[in-house]
């Protein structure tokens, strides 16, 4: 990550450091996703299996002392699967509501797009609302929620691809990658002998990541930054490249993203240089391309480059050009 | 050093030594058209400055030498007094203080020679800073190349400065100083460094090739003829020259002697054809004759019957008493192939004639001062003479006090005037003269009149009266543009209607000085070489006691006649006399050359061969021309210098008032001056990933700095007035950096 020479949030620091004990040159996902935590948004990782997601995940829920369940989607799993089910209980003559995997801190949703999209749209709805529907009726999901799912790119026998609405429920979309080759070597001389894992401690409660998100909330966001987003957000949608544009909503979770990254900077001001570093990670999944610039070998990521060098950063204020 | 920069710094060297012979060729015509006698000491001051500015001394250093080099070349120049002794500051300090007054009252041509040159030394100084700039900090050679070409070429071609070695000299100059910078920028741009010195002058070897094959080519190819007329005639036939000669022709006539003045007026055109040189002491009217009758149209002489023949020992002729003072002189006169007038010509006060040709004799016109040379028979055109005479000086207060008792015959003859000359001429004439109660500030009066109101010396389109019309009534009252003929019988006719006698004289003005000298019976006398332009008319007046007065309503013209103030017969005057003698120094101050018209002449008068006048245009227009250029030479440092007092300015604002203003202001400024530094900052660049890259050039950690302070100020909308001290220091540093 490149801007290394900043401080970050003692806290978050903390966390962070965690995470570096156990996954090797994987900071800036860390960040990213501590990031979509403080900002309550969720993650979809886009990369194959095995490197190392589930873990970054585990390590993220155990350094928060919080409850981290997983969900491995398959075809056959049904909404009840995550959601939990009532069961008929012979002794009180009641039923009793058993909890499904979505309701912890932490969830991890393997291979979303394996699964049916009547499944997808129980996890989708927890995600968007505060609470989930069993037996018709609300039951509350626990707080902090934060949800990372994983979708596998180059499986595409079988798989229900999630429909574009619902994929900006997602704060940030990121991508793995594999390490390098030093960073592999380092990885297992690491975990020859016990897994690092087991050795990350919690460093901040429940509590106090609620109050972490709370502080987020009151990141001040300036006037000439709104002008920037907006500007960004606009220059997706009169991209010649795009066929479907960022969407408010869209405009909204950048502001939510980088006011979250501003803090983990231990900023209480979001810079556009915040705004410009997530735009990526925020805007990418929310666009649609064009057939043609698909053909043309156009991804998602290069328009929203494209789009920045194209946008003016404002850099001043009081006086007048 | 290392091997790049000593190569650097030899490319460097070598295109300001370059630059400052280009800056030389500027200076050059300045010893031949100008009026610089000391050319070589600006070449070495100019030099100076190159080398101080060019070693980049601290400015505390640098300006208190060049000062000093200033100093030093005015007081030899110009102070006799020891320099830096309490006199010497004195002089200075008047100095500068006349001349600010005349610069304020716009009174260019009274600047004296030390302040012009000082002004002239302060511009070289200027240009030695802005050189510097254009050749070693812009590396910018080409704007001045140009200009240094633009500029030989106009010299060359409106004066007599010849240009052919000058361009030469240019064309070459620039060739290497353009070939060399052009290196210079691919060097630093293409970072390119030499193992050896021998590389890098390889690089040397086509362009010196290519040099003297261009110049070569270019100095042994024909050249074509000037495509277009030479513009300098066509420019300076609005100069004032002399009335025409044979009258009665057409509205064009060329300039020259003549003969028939019964019908004056039209144009006419310039001609140079020398006449005669003459050797005098100064600067005089010749004379010819003088005519008696106006007709309405022109001048006749109707009291022609008079001849007698005159002893060349003895000219019998007089326009003044003995009551003037006189100064016994000679003049020598040798009269070209081109002269055909078979008269002499003689200043005021001729006495007597020698080696005229064996069997001349001379016929005088005892009226109009006519002196025919007759030789077996016929009119015939003497070669040469030599002139004895006594100048006349008139004395300011006898010409006042003289009494207006006029000899019958004078009033009879001189006052006439055509019958039909139309009311209002002297009613103007009555005006003019109304405040007036002696004739010699009455006839000043009149001569005055033309230049306060507003009338134009032009040669051409000059308006031949109608037939029904009068000459000067059309003079006064419609055209307001003419030549000497129409100022002179204007006045004589003005000063006519009043009663005052007064004649029309023809002759040639004074010429123009070869800068040649001969001795002729010990006395050291100028050569003057007199041209068809110079023939002239102007006036005289009489005085009963001092005889015919000569005066020059001509504008553009003065007066050659000496007028002086007797000031001992001053002290034992009463105050009413003091008073009058005050008014009348003043009279005399203008009297030399009218400062108003001087200013309007200035262009025509620059050939003007007509004494004083001439003279003091061309210097008048020197201060012009430095005026203009130490203006705009000082706009062009301030502009180029910009960053500097601007970084000063918005040093001063933040620290005097740091606030959110002042602060971004500065910071926007920094931004600007990096862009210049080509440190551009782009669009799309946010200012974080900006400062990474300044501090990467200039190895620091600043602009990261200040960029976060700025950031709080921009995003955040806060600013810490505690950090304000550290903000300024950063920017300072920042500053600093991209001005060095």
């Amino acid at each position: 990550m490149s801007n290394q020479a900043f401080l970050y949030h003692p806290k978050i620091s903390e966390v962070l450091k965690n995470i570096n004990r156990v996954m090797i040159g994987k900071d800036e996902e860390a960040l990213l996703s501590v990031v979509a935590l403080l900002a309550k948004g969720h993650v979809l990782l886009e990369d194959v299996p095995g490197v190392g997601k589930t873990m970054l995940v585990r390590t993220l829920a155990k350094s928060l002392d919080c409850d981290f369940k997983r969900i491995q989607f398959t075809p056959d799993l049904l909404p009840s699967d995550v959601t939990g089910v009532s069961i008929y209980n012979p002794k009180t003559l009641e039923f009793e509501f058993r909890a499904g995997p979505i309701l912890g801190n932490i969830v991890l949703a393997d291979e979303i797009n394996r699964t049916s999209p009547k499944t997808q749209s129980a996890l989708l709805e927890g995600m968007e609302e505060t609470n989930i529907t069993v037996d018709g009726e609300a039951v509350p999901l626990k707080s902090p929620f934060f949800v990372m799912a994983t979708q596998n790119p180059i499986e595409y026998e079988g798989t229900y691809p999630l429909p574009e609405a619902q994929l900006d429920r997602f704060l940030l979309k990121l991508k793995m990658g594999y390490p390098t080759a030093t960073q592999e070597m380092e990885m297992l001389a690491r975990t020859s002998g016990s897994h690092p894992i087991h050795e990350v401690k919690a460093v901040i409660s429940r509590e106090e990541l609620t109050e972490l998100q709370k502080e987020v909330e009151s990141v001040y966001v300036d006037s000439t930054v709104h002008r920037y987003i907006v500007d960004l957000v606009t220059g997706t949608r009169t991209h010649e490249g795009v066929y479907l544009g960022v969407s408010p909503r869209g405009s909204i979770a950048l502001m939510k993203a980088a006011k979250a990254y501003a803090f983990v900077q231990d900023r209480d001001y979001v810079l556009p240089d915040d705004v410009k570093f997530l735009a990526e990670y925020v805007l990418s999944h929310r666009i649609i391309l064009t057939s043609e610039s698909k053909f043309e070998g156009a991804v998602p990521e290069q328009v929203i480059s494209e789009v920045l060098s194209n946008i003016t950063v404002p850099v001043q204020r009081n006086v007048s050009e | 050093m290392n091997l790049t920069s000593t190569h650097q710094r030899f490319y460097q060297i070598a295109i300001y030594i370059s630059g400052f012979f280009l800056f030389m060729e500027w200076l050059r015509p300045l010893e031949i058209i100008g009026e610089f006698n000391n050319v070589s000491i600006f070449f070495i001051y100019a030099a100076f400055c190159f080398f101080i500015s060019f070693i980049q001394l601290n400015w505390v250093v640098s300006v208190p030498l060049k000062l000093l080099g200033l100093i030093f070349i005015i007081d030899g120049l110009y102070i006799g007094e020891r320099i830096f002794s309490s006199n010497w500051f004195t002089i200075i300090y008047d100095q500068i203080l006349y001349n600010i007054q005349v610069i304020q009252g716009q009174q260019w041509w009274q600047m004296t020679p030390m302040f012009r040159s000082m002004l002239f030394l302060v511009l070289l100084w200027l240009m030695s800073y802005l050189l510097f700039y254009w050749f070693i900090v812009a590396k910018r050679m080409l704007v001045f190349v140009l200009l240094t070409i633009i500029y030989v070429t106009v010299v060359d071609t409106f004066t007599i400065y010849e240009g052919k070695w000058a361009i030469i000299r240019t064309f070459t100059l620039a060739m290497i100083s353009l070939g060399l910078s052009h290196f210079y920028k691919e060097m630093e741009k293409e970072e390119i460094s030499f193992k050896s010195n021998s590389a890098s002058f390889i690089w040397l070897i086509p362009l010196a090739g290519m040099i003297i094959f261009s110049l070569f080519i270019g100095y042994s190819s024909p050249k074509l003829t000037p495509q277009w007329p030479d513009p300098v005639p066509y420019l300076t036939s609005g100069n004032p020259g002399a009335g025409p000669g044979g009258g009665a022709g057409g509205p064009v006539q060329k300039v020259g002697y003549g003969e028939n003045d019964s019908r004056l007026g039209g144009g006419f055109v310039q001609d140079d054809t020398p006449v005669f040189q003459a050797f005098a002491q100064e600067e005089q009217y010749w004379r010819i004759e003088s005519k008696d009758t106006y007709t309405g149209k022109g001048w006749e002489d109707t009291l022609d019957g008079e001849k007698s023949a005159v002893s060349p020992d003895d000219l019998e002729f007089e326009t003044f008493t003995d009551q003037v003072e006189t100064e016994e002189s000679s003049t020598y006169l040798n009269f070209t192939a081109e002269a055909n007038f078979n008269k002499l010509v003689y200043p005021y006060g001729a006495r007597s004639i020698e080696q005229l040709p064996n069997n001349t004799i001379l016929e005088l016109h005892s009226n109009t001062g006519e002196i025919d040379t007759i030789r077996d028979g016929s009119m015939t055109q003497v070669e040469e003479y030599l002139l004895e005479y006594d100048a006349p000086s008139f004395e300011y207060n006898e010409l006042r006090e003289a009494d207006s008792e006029d000899p019958e015959e004078i009033r009879e003859q001189y006052t006439q005037l055509p019958d039909n000359l139309p009311a209002r001429v002297g009613n103007l004439a009555e005006q003019i003269i109304e405040e007036e109660d002696n004739r010699y500030d009455q006839a000043k009066a009149v001569e005055a009149y033309f230049a306060a109101n507003g009338f134009e010396y032009s040669t051409e389109d000059v308006e031949v009266p109608e037939e029904n019309e009068d000459y000067v009534d059309q003079f006064l009252f419609e055209t307001k543009m003419g030549y000497c003929d129409n100022f002179s019988t204007s006045m004589v006719v003005l000063l006519r209607s009043q009663g005052i006698p007064a004649r029309w004289v023809k002759g040639f003005t004074g010429g123009e000085t070869t800068g040649g000298t001969e001795t002729i019976d010990g006395e050291d006398l100028n050569v003057y070489e007199v041209t068809s332009g110079n023939a002239h008319s102007w006036v005289e007046v009489y005085f009963p006691d001092q005889g015919w007065v000569p005066f020059e309503p001509t504008q553009g013209f003065s007066n050659n006649t000496d007028f002086y103030l007797d000031v001992e017969s001053d002290n034992d005057s009463d105050p009413e006399t003091e008073e009058e003698n005050e008014e009348s120094s003043r009279a005399d101050e203008e009297d030399p050359a009218n400062p108003n018209q001087q200013a309007e002449e200035e262009g025509a008068e620059s050939e003007e061969d007509n004494s004083a006048a001439g003279g003091d245009g061309s210097s008048s227009l020197v201060p012009l021309w430095i005026t203009s250029g130490i203006l705009l030479l000082g706009a062009a440092v301030l502009y180029f210098t910009r960053f500097r007092w601007l970084a000063a300015y918005h040093d001063r604002k933040l620290k005097n008032n740091p606030n959110r203003k002042t602060f971004e202001q500065a910071f926007l400024f920094l931004l600007k001056l990096l862009e210049k530094r080509d440190l551009k900052r782009r669009s799309h660049e946010t200012l974080r990933d900006f400062s990474r890259k300044v501090d990467a050039r200039y190895q620091s950690n600043d602009m990261r700095q200040l960029t976060t302070y700025y950031e709080r100020l921009l995003y955040r909308n806060e600013i810490d007035q505690k950090q304000m001290g550290k903000v300024t220091e950063l920017w300072e540093n920042l500053i600093k950096k991209a001005l060095s």
